[in-house]
C-alpha cells in the first residue's frame, strides 16, 4: 500500500530526529570529557541528522496523525510479538502540525547551541557531559511533544526535569542551591502533573491526551485541568511558579540557560499549555479570566524585577519569565489571532532569548564580570555580538518591524477582538491589554539598562584587552539574529501562513500590518540616511572627547547604568514590594519551605533526647495504633 | 511600488510632513516670542537651521563612544518618524494605497524615535547624555500607559475596531470630542502628546539649563540636523493623530481645508501655550503625574464610555 511507505518515511524522521538523539547522548555518558572534543564533533553530526529529521517530518504534508513509537523501531507486527496485553498502547504517539513545529525548532536550537558549546566548552573546564546532556535533552523533548499515551509523554517530561538538574554542573553553593530549587520545583510540578492526570484517567478512563475535549464543569475535572497546568507553568516559568528560572540562569553556564530556560522550556511548556487549553480541556470563562490574570501578572511583575537587576544573566532570567506571560495570555484567549499569536511569540521568544543568553555567554567568557556596572563600551571590540545583541534585545521589547513585534501585535488584536465576548474576562480586555503593552514598555527599558550597561558608554580600562569571541560562538548569535529579522520582516507574508496557519487554522486579522513593505522602506531610509551622511558631511567628521561643561571627563565621572532606574524603585507605591520582592515573600519555593521547615521544627521540638520523653512518645504511639486497630 | 514611493517620500509622505513641521515648528516659535514681548524668528528660520547644520557646520564624533551607533540613531529615529507619518497621514488625507497600518501599529511606531535619541545618547559615553536617557526612558515609561489608555478609550469608543479609517468614518456624525470622555480624552492626549515631545513641562531629559540639553548634549552637525528633523516631523503628525483620535480627522474639500489646518493649528497652540506657561518638572514629579493623575483621568473616561457619556 502506498500508505505503507509514507509511514515508514515518517517512522524513519522521528528515528532520526527523536531516538537517535537519545540513544547517542545515553552512549556518550559512557565516554569520559577527555574526548570531549569527539564527543562534541559526534553530537553536532547528530544534531543535523535530527534537524534533516525534523525537516523533513515538518515538509510532510500529509501526517499520519496518529502512530506509534515501537512502529518507529520496527516492531511491526505487536498481535504475534511478546508484548503482554495491550502494552503497545502505552507508546501511542500523535503527529500533528503543533508537535512537528515545535519538533523542528527544537532541533534547531540543539544544533545552534551545540555549536556554540564546540567554542565555548574549550574556553571553561566546567560543564562536565555537557553534550551527552544537550542530546538527551534534545531527544527527550522531542519524544514528550510527540507523545499521546500521557504516561510516555510523562515519562520523558520528567527525564527534563533531571536533565535540567544535571546540566547546572554544580560547583559553589549558589548553583548547588539553584540546581537544588530548580529540581525540587521541577519535581513537584511533575508530581502533580501525575495527580492530573491520575484524575483525567478516573474520569474519562483513557490515557491518551488526542482528542479528549473534557468538559470544565466539575470540580474534579477543574482539578485535574490545575494540576496540568501547574506541570504547564512551572516548565515553562509563569507566575507563581517562575522563581526557579531567575537563579538558575543566574548560576548556570550561559548555554545551559539558553538551551533549557530560554529556548526548549518555554516550547514545552507552552506545547502543553496549547495542548491542555484547546485539546485535553474545552475552558470555561473563569478558567480563561484566572490564565488571562497569571499572565499578565506574570509579564509585570517579572519585568518590574528585572528592571532593578544588576546581574545581567539574573535580568535576562526575569526577562525569560515576563515573556511567558504573553504567550499564557495569547493562549488564554482561547481564539484562533491569540493561539497563533502565543505560538508565535513563543518561538520568537526562544530565538531571541536564547540568542541572548549566547551573548551573555560571549560577554561571560571575554570579560569574566557579572555585573553591568562593571561592563561597558563593549560594541567597538565586541561589533558582532554587539549587532546580534541589539537585534535581539530591540525584538523582545517589540520594537517594528522584528519579529516580537510582529507577535505581540497579534496578542493585542486577540485581546481587541476578545473584547467583543459576552465574559467577564472579555469585558475586562482593557486591562490585559493595558498591562501587556506597559510590560512591552517596561522591557524597553530594563533592555536599554542591558544594552547600555554592556555595550554603549564608555570604554572601561580594565576591558581594553576584551575581543571578539571566536567564529563558532559569533556564529549562531548572527543565525539567530537573521531569524528574528527575517520572521519580523515575513512576519505577515510567509511566517504566520505557513508556518502557524496549519496548526491553528487560517488566521484572520482585524488590525493592518504589511510588514514587508514597511521594512523594504526602513531599509532605503537607512540606505538614504547614511548617503546623507556620505554626500553632505562625511568630509566634515571630527573625532573629540566628550563634552562636560568644561570639566575633563574623568573615569569615575560616569553614569552607571544600573542607576537608570532608582526613582522607579524609590517611588513611593513600589518601594515596599520591591522591598517585600527582595525578602522572597512571594517565591513560592521559600514559602512552602519555610512552612515545610516550621512543621518539622514542631515535631523536632517534641523529639528533644530525653529518655522519658521518648518513652513517653513511643508508649502514646502505641496507644493510639492500637485504638486505631481496634476500630 | 513607484506610486508607494511617492506616496511614501513626497506627498502625504517625507517631503509634504518635513516641511510642514518644519512651518509648524516657526509657527511654535513665533507664538512663544510674542507670549515673550520678542519678535520672533523669520519664516523660513527652521530651514535655515536645517540646511544650516546638514551641509555647512562639521560633525563631532564622541571619539571613546560607539560611533557606529552614534550616527545610525537619528537616521533611525527619522525613519520611525516618518513610517508612524505615513501611516497616520494616508488615512488622514484618505489616500487608498498599500500602505496599511492600525492604531497599535502607528502607536508603537511612535515610541521609536524616543528610543533612538536613547540609544544615541547613551553611545556618546557622555554622562550628562546618560542622565538625559534615563530621563527619556522613566518618562518613557510613565507616558506610555497613560497613552494606550487613551488610545484603548478610542478604540472602545470606535466598538473595538482598530483600524484608522474606521474611527474617523465613524466620526462623520459627529467628533469623539463632543463627549465627557472625550474632553477628558483630549486632556490626557495633549499632554501625553506634551511629553512625547518633550516639551516644557517635560523636557527634563533635555533640559537645557541643568544638563545643556542632556540626550543631545554630544549631537552636531548632520546628525543634529536629522534629529531636528525628527522632531519638525513629530511635530506635525502627532496632532494630526489627535485629530483623527478625537476630532473626525480631515476632510480635504472646499472650505473643510480651512477646517483642517485649523485644527491642527489649534493643538499646536495649545502645545505652546501649555510649554510657555509652565516650569519643567523632576522626573519623579512626571512619573507621578502620569501614573497617578493621567491614568485617573483616562480610567474615569473608559468608566464614562462604558456607561454610554
Amino acid at each position: 500500500m502506498n500508505t505503507d511507505f509514507a509511514d515508514s518515511g515518517i517512522n524513519l524522521f522521528i528515528l532520526m530526529a527523536g531516538l537517535l538523539p537519545l540513544a547517542a547522548g545515553l552512549l556518550f555518558l559512557f565516554i569520559p570529557d577527555r574526548f570531549r572534543l569527539f564527543k562534541g564533533i559526534f553530537s553536532l553530526l547528530i544534531a543535523t541528522i535530527s534537524l534533516c529529521g525534523a525537516g523533513l517530518l515538518f515538509r510532510n504534508t500529509n501526517l499520519p496523525l496518529n502512530s506509534n513509537l515501537l512502529d518507529c523501531l520496527g516492531q511491526d507486527h505487536p498481535e504475534t510479538g511478546n508484548m503482554p496485553g495491550n502494552a503497545k498502547s502505552f507508546f501511542s504517539l500523535y503527529i500533528d502540525n503543533l508537535a512537528v513545529l515545535v519538533m523542528l525548532f527544537i532541533s534547531i536550537f540543539t544544533f545552534l547551541i551545540l555549536i556554540y558549546t564546540l567554542a565555548y566548552a574549550h574556553k571553561r573546564k566546567r560543564l562536565p557531559q555537557f553534550f551527552s546532556l544537550v542530546l538527551l535533552t534534545s531527544g527527550s523533548s522531542m519524544l514528550a511533544v510527540l507523545s499521546d499515551n500521557m504516561i510516555l509523554f510523562i515519562a520523558f517530561w520528567g527525564f527534563l526535569g533531571l536533565t535540567l538538574y544535571k546540566i547546572i554542573s554544580p560547583d559553589d553553593e549558589a548553583s548547588s542551591a539553584a540546581a537544588k530549587k530548580t529540581l525540587i520545583l521541577i519535581g513537584a510540578s511533575d508530581g502533580i502533573m501525575i495527580m492530573g492526570m491520575a484524575i483525567i484517567w478516573h474520569i474519562s478512563g483513557r490515557i491518551d491526551m488526542s482528542l479528549m475535549e473534557l468538559p470544565t464543569d466539575s470540580t474534579l475535572s477543574i482539578t485535574a485541568f490545575v494540576c496540568l497546568a501547574i506541570g504547564a507553568f512551572t516548565k515553562a516559568g509563569a507566575f507563581p511558579f517562575h522563581s526557579w528560572i531567575p537563579d538558575y540562569t543566574e548560576a548556570a553556564p550561559a548555554p545551559a540557560s539558553a538551551y533549557l530556560p530560554a529556548s526548549l522550556d518555554k516550547l514545552l511548556g507552552i506545547y502543553f499549555l496549547a495542548r491542555i487549553c484547546n485539546e485535553i480541556f474545552v475552558l470555561n470563562d473563569w478558567l480563561r479570566l484566572i490564565i488571562l490574570i497569571l499572565g499578565v501578572t506574570t509579564i509585570i511583575i517579572a519585568v518590574m524585577m528585572a528592571l532593578i537587576q544588576h546581574n545581567y544573566k539574573k535580568l535576562l532570567g526575569y526577562h525569560a519569565v515576563s515573556q511567558v506571560g504573553y504567550m499564557v495570555t495569547g493562549i488564554g484567549l482561547g481564539s484562533v489571532l491569540g493561539i497563533a499569536g502565543g505560538l508565535f511569540h513563543m518561538v520568537n521568544h526562544a530565538l531571541y532569548k536564547s540568542g541572548l543568553f549566547l551573548v551573555a555567554g560571549s560577554i561571560k567568557t571575554q570579560t569574566d564580570q557579572d555585573k553591568l556596572e562593571k561592563l561597558g563600551g563593549l560594541s567597538r571590540q565586541m561589533p558582532l555580538t554587539f549587532f546580534a545583541a541589539l537585534v535581539f534585545a530591540l525584538s523582545i521589547s517589540g520594537v517594528p518591524p522584528l519579529n516580537g513585534f510582529a507577535s505581540k501585535w497579534m496578542i493585542y488584536q486577540g485581546i481587541v477582538d476578545f473584547g467583543h465576548g459576552e465574559s467577564l474576562a472579555s469585558q475586562l480586555w482593557i486591562v490585559w491589554l493595558a498591562l501587556a503593552v506597559i510590560g512591552s514598555a517596561l522591557t524597553l527599558a530594563s533592555f536599554i539598562k542591558f544594552i547600555s550597561g554592556v555595550f554603549l558608554g564608555r570604554q572601561k580600562q580594565e576591558l581594553k584587552k576584551a575581543r571578539e569571541v571566536s567564529w563558532l560562538m559569533w556564529m549562531p548569535q548572527i543565525i539567530l539574529a537573521i531569524i528574528c529579522i527575517g520572521f519580523g520582516v515575513f512576519a505577515s507574508g510567509w511566517v504566520i501562513p505557513k508556518l502557524f496557519s496549519p496548526v491553528v487554522g487560517e488566521v484572520k486579522f482585524i488590525g493592518f500590518w504589511n510588514s514587508s513593505l514597511i521594512s523594504l522602506l526602513i531599509l532605503i531610509s537607512l540606505i538614504l540616511g547614511i548617503l546623507t551622511y556620505l554626500i553632505f558631511s562625511v568630509s566634515r567628521f571630527r573625532a573629540d572627547d566628550i563634552f562636560l561643561g568644561g570639566e575633563t571627563g574623568k573615569e569615575e565621572a560616569g553614569f552607571s547604568s544600573t542607576e537608570f532606574y532608582e526613582t522607579i524603585r524609590n517611588f513611593e507605591l513600589l518601594k515596599p514590594v520591591y522591598r517585600a520582592a527582595e525578602k522572597k515573600w512571594f517565591d513560592i519555593y521559600d514559602l512552602s519551605k519555610g512552612f515545610v521547615l516550621k512543621i518539622s521544627h514542631l515535631f523536632s521540638a517534641a523529639h528533644n533526647g530525653i529518655l522519658s520523653n521518648l518513652a513517653f512518645w513511643v508508649l502514646a504511639g502505641l496507644i493510639f495504633m492500637f485504638i486505631f486497630l481496634l476500630l | 511600488m513607484g506610486k508607494e514611493l511617492f506616496y511614501y517620500f513626497v506627498y502625504p509622505g517625507f517631503l509634504f510632513i518635513a516641511i510642514t513641521g518644519g512651518i509648524l515648528s516657526w509657527y511654535d516659535r513665533k507664538i512663544t516670542a510674542w507670549l515673550q514681548f520678542r519678535k520672533g524668528p523669520p519664516f523660513l528660520q527652521p530651514f535655515y537651521d536645517f540646511l544650516k547644520l546638514l551641509l555647512v557646520k562639521e560633525t563631532i564624533l564622541p571619539a571613546k563612544g560607539s560611533k557606529m551607533t552614534f550616527l545610525l540613531a537619528p537616521v533611525l529615529s527619522v525613519t520611525g518618524a516618518m513610517l508612524a507619518g505615513i501611516l497616520i497621514m494616508v488615512p488622514a488625507t484618505g489616500i487608498d494605497t498599500g500602505f496599511t497600518g492600525d492604531i497599535i501599529v502607528i502607536f508603537y511606531l511612535l515610541t521609536i524615535p524616543s528610543l533612538t535619541y536613547i540609544i544615541g545618547a547613551l553611545a556618546s559615553g557622555n554622562p550628562l547624555a546618560a542622565v538625559g536617557a534615563s530621563r527619556e526612558m522613566k518618562l518613557i515609561i510613565s507616558y506610555e500607559l497613560t497613552f494606550l489608555l487613551a488610545v484603548a478609550a478610542v478604540i472602545m469608543k470606535a466598538g473595538l475596531s482598530i483600524s484608522m479609517l474606521d474611527i474617523i468614518a465613524l466620526q462623520q456624525d459627529g467628533a469623539f470630542i463632543g463627549s465627557i470622555s472625550g474632553i477628558l480624552l483630549f486632556v490626557v492626549i495633549i499632554l501625553t502628546m506634551q511629553a512625547k515631545l518633550g516639551m516644557v513641562p517635560f523636557d527634563m531629559a533635555e533640559a537645557e539649563t541643568e544638563i545643556t540639553h542632556g540626550s543631545f548634549i554630544e549631537y552636531s552637525g548632520s546628525a543634529y540636523a536629522l534629529i531636528k528633523l525628527t522632531k519638525y516631523i513629530m511635530l506635525f503628525i502627532l496632532p494630526v493623530f489627535l485629530c483623527i483620535l478625537l476630532l473626525g480627522g480631515f476632510r480635504l474639500d472646499g472650505i473643510h481645508i480651512l477646517w483642517s489646518v485649523l485644527k491642527v493649528l489649534g493643538i499646536v497652540l495649545l502645545l505652546t501655550i501649555i510649554r510657555n506657561t509652565n516650569p519643567r518638572v523632576k522626573i519623579a514629579q512626571a512619573m507621578r503625574f502620569f501614573f497617578i493623575w493621567m491614568n485617573l483621568i483616562a480610567i474615569i473616561a473608559i468608566v464614562l464610555i462604558l456607561f454610554g457619556f
